[in-house]
């Protein structure tokens, strides 16, 4: 076996529950923070926490949660090049860290969702899931909900919000059914996704 | 050898469009001409050859009943899905003819092509999760052409495709979800509670994908912002397909269509669609989103239709799907040309008196727009008439409820030709647009047909009935 997928199995098997609050951390942190090189390593991080979760849901496949940390890694580094070509386009020459705008109001409703989403997480299990997969499906929910509903005119977050919503999904799903046509074919939704969230991102400068 | 029907009818499209995208992009005619034969072979060959009959073709041959095993999962076509798959490649055909002279070097036409094979997959495949897949991978699809920067004439902004594509996202959990639910019920089959958890997440999602109040934002979004051939193509084939696809699965699964609150259910969230469309429609100052209005109005009457529970009323929502390629593709051609006048602004502030400059394509836009609300003489009216009847045999109440969100789309389009035909202001190009003869001749055609079809609808509604007769589920 290779030597990192033996790694992740082996990393998987006791950090899922922090690996869950790190995709939490990691989704306030695209959140919250404006610029996309930042996002960029928060989202490649994100991906590797989710591909650790992957890692338990595909335990005597973990060679397929590489497939999904590779895939995420593919979208991140495609709305990288969109954002910087956006930026360069919009003669965003100034790339210094700064937070998004509305901070307080952002904080505010992150906070009240992950309260949701924890809430709910020990309120209402979810059949067939361990606890830990669970909190993170109803994190990667509330996280998309928030990216969908309040960045709807960035077509990257919005992105980012669907592929989260995708992965809460992909989580649930393959714990019941890990066959290999559904993930090959989730695993193409997201590639579309990301390449489309690219391509209206580049559309919509290029004027 | 021996291939199976839908090895052609998924891989043939595919595999023309990997070779428009690759090879054939700087040449629209051919790439337009191939497309369009390539849907239309596709749905003469469901549409003429008997299912029980293996069709020759050289070395090959082509047995269409024969289902194909992929990994376990079977697609096959049955006789209940040669209407749908008809459709769906006979109006990919006529959109790819017009898109010709609309789209040039476009990517609509590969991606087009790839769309209606990942649609006529979802159709042909039995389980919900891989159809709720693909029309996934469709609607991510339409986002390339959708969004295409062509001329100056198209808005660049991408909100509609984003949110298109959450929508259709958002529906994927439901019907997922449901295929766990299903396999559980098959396990467990005294477990009623997961049937009603199934039923209200296929509803759920069955609701968002088709636009339903309250999601119903995506359709105005798209319709404001998106390329209009390629919205057409999303109004009529991708939803066309979802239609069909409520209709199999109310088919299939007899529990959902037994479930007593779905008649009424229906009945409410049509009549709230037709309702709210006809009241935004009426008092919209921007073409694109009349469209998107109108299309919701149509829906909503759709569901209305379904809710009377009736075969006449399945036949009469598939009637109301067949007009609406031919009213929107006028729409389409009509809001082409407003937008080229107005450097892809549609507002009605931006297009007084365009009538006088564009007489052929404001035309088209209004009776596709009167075809689309449902009046004489079109196609559409005899579903609708059809329509009122049955329902106010029912409630007259319900009747003019249905019959006042048509009205709000009609006063919307009368709205628009009052403002189209206002004289041109003193500061605006008094130049009449150029006519491409190609459009204008597709113009007149599509009117013919609609109008042909109003007084003569009685075809339509002889292939219709035969349709609606293969479903039983409103008799349980």
């Amino acid at each position: 076996m290779n030597p990192f997928i033996a790694w992740l199995s082996q990393l998987s098997s006791f950090a899922s529950t922090p690996a869950a609050w790190g995709i939490f951390l990691t989704g306030a942190g695209i959140y919250l923070i404006h610029e996309w090189r930042v996002r960029f390593l928060i989202l490649v991080t994100q991906y590797f926490l989710i591909g650790i979760l992957f890692a338990r849901v595909f335990d005597t496949r973990p060679e397929m949660a590489l497939l999904k940390i590779l895939v995420g890694w593919l979208v991140c580094g495609a709305f990288l090049i969109s954002a910087h070509v956006r930026g360069r386009t919009r003669g965003q020459a100034d790339s210094r860290f700064h937070w998004s705008s509305n901070l307080p109001f952002r904080i505010l409703s992150l906070t009240v969702m992950t309260v949701v989403a924890y809430l709910a997480s020990q309120r209402y299990p979810l059949p067939f899931v361990s606890a830990d997969l669970a909190l993170a499906c109803f994190i990667l929910i509330v996280l998309a909900v928030l990216f969908i509903g309040t960045e709807e005119n960035d077509p990257l977050v919005m992105g980012v919000g669907i592929l989260n919503l995708l992965a809460a999904l992909d989580i649930f799903y393959s714990s019941q059914d890990p066959g290999l046509l559904v993930t090959g074919l989730l695993v193409m939704v997201n590639l579309l996704i990301g390449l489309a969230a690219s391509y209206l991102t580049v559309v919509e400068v290029a004027e | 050898m021996t291939i199976p029907g839908p090895v052609i009818l998924i891989g043939v499209p595919l595999a023309v469009a990997a070779v428009l995208q690759i090879l054939l992009r700087r040449w629209t005619l051919l790439m337009a001409l191939l497309a369009a034969l390539t849907a239309l072979f596709c749905g003469l060959l469901v549409s003429f050859t008997p299912l029980r009959d293996i069709v020759p073709s050289g070395t090959f041959q082509i047995a269409m009943e024969q289902p194909l095993n992929v990994l376990g999962r079977v697609l096959v076509i049955e006789p209940v899905d040669r209407l749908p798959l008809t459709f769906i490649f006979g109006t990919a055909a006529v959109l790819f003819v017009i898109a010709w002279r609309l789209l040039p070097h476009s990517n609509f036409f590969p991606a087009g092509l790839a769309m209606v094979a990942m649609l006529a997959g979802a159709l042909m495949v039995k389980q919900v999760v891989y159809t709720a897949l693909l029309v996934e991978i469709a609607a991510i699809l339409a986002v390339f052409p959708l969004h295409e920067p062509i001329g100056a004439h198209y808005g660049r902004r991408a909100k509609g495709g984003a949110r298109y594509i959450a929508y259709v996202t958002l529906a994927l959990p439901g019907l997922m979800v449901t295929q766990l639910l299903l396999e559980l019920f098959a396990i467990f089959p005294n477990d009623t509670a997961l049937l009603q958890a199934a039923t209200v997440l296929l509803g759920l999602s069955f609701a968002i994908l088709l636009g339903a109040v309250p999601f119903q934002a995506w359709l105005s979004t798209v319709a404001t912002d998106g390329s209009p051939p390629v919205v057409t193509f999303l109004f009529t084939v991708n939803l066309g397909t979802v239609w069909f696809m409520l209709l199999a699965y109310l088919e299939s699964y007899p529990w959902l269509g037994a479930q007593a609150s779905f008649k009424s259910l229906f009945t409410t969230v049509g009549l709230l669609m037709m309702i709210i469309g006809g009241s935004l429609a009426a008092s919209q100052r921007r073409l694109g989103r009349l469209v998107g209005y109108a299309t919701l109005v149509d829906n909503g009457a759709m569901f209305v239709a379904l809710g009377t529970w009736q075969i006449s009323g399945v036949a009469l929502a598939v009637m109301m799907l067949l007009a609406r390629p031919l009213a929107l593709g006028l729409m389409t051609m009509g809001l082409d040309g407003l937008r080229r006048l107005g450097s892809g602004d549609d507002t009605i502030e931006t297009l007084e008196g365009a009538a006088w400059r564009a007489p052929w394509r404001t035309i088209a836009f209004i009776v596709g727009g009167i075809a689309m609300a449902g009046f004489p003489l079109s196609l559409g009216f005899a579903a609708r008439w059809g329509l009122y009847r049955i329902v106010s045999a029912a409630s007259v109440f319900q009747a003019v409820l249905a019959l006042a969100g048509c009205a709000g789309v009609m006063m919307g389009v009368i709205g628009m030709l009052r403002v189209l035909l206002m004289p041109l202001p003193k500061s605006a190009s008094q130049r009449r647009q150029k006519e491409d003869w190609v459009v204008l001749i597709l113009i007149v055609l599509l009117i013919g047909a609609t109008v042909l079809l109003g007084i003569f609808p009685q075809s339509v509604s002889q292939i219709v009935l035969e349709m609606a007769e293969g479903f039983t589920f409103f008799t349980s």
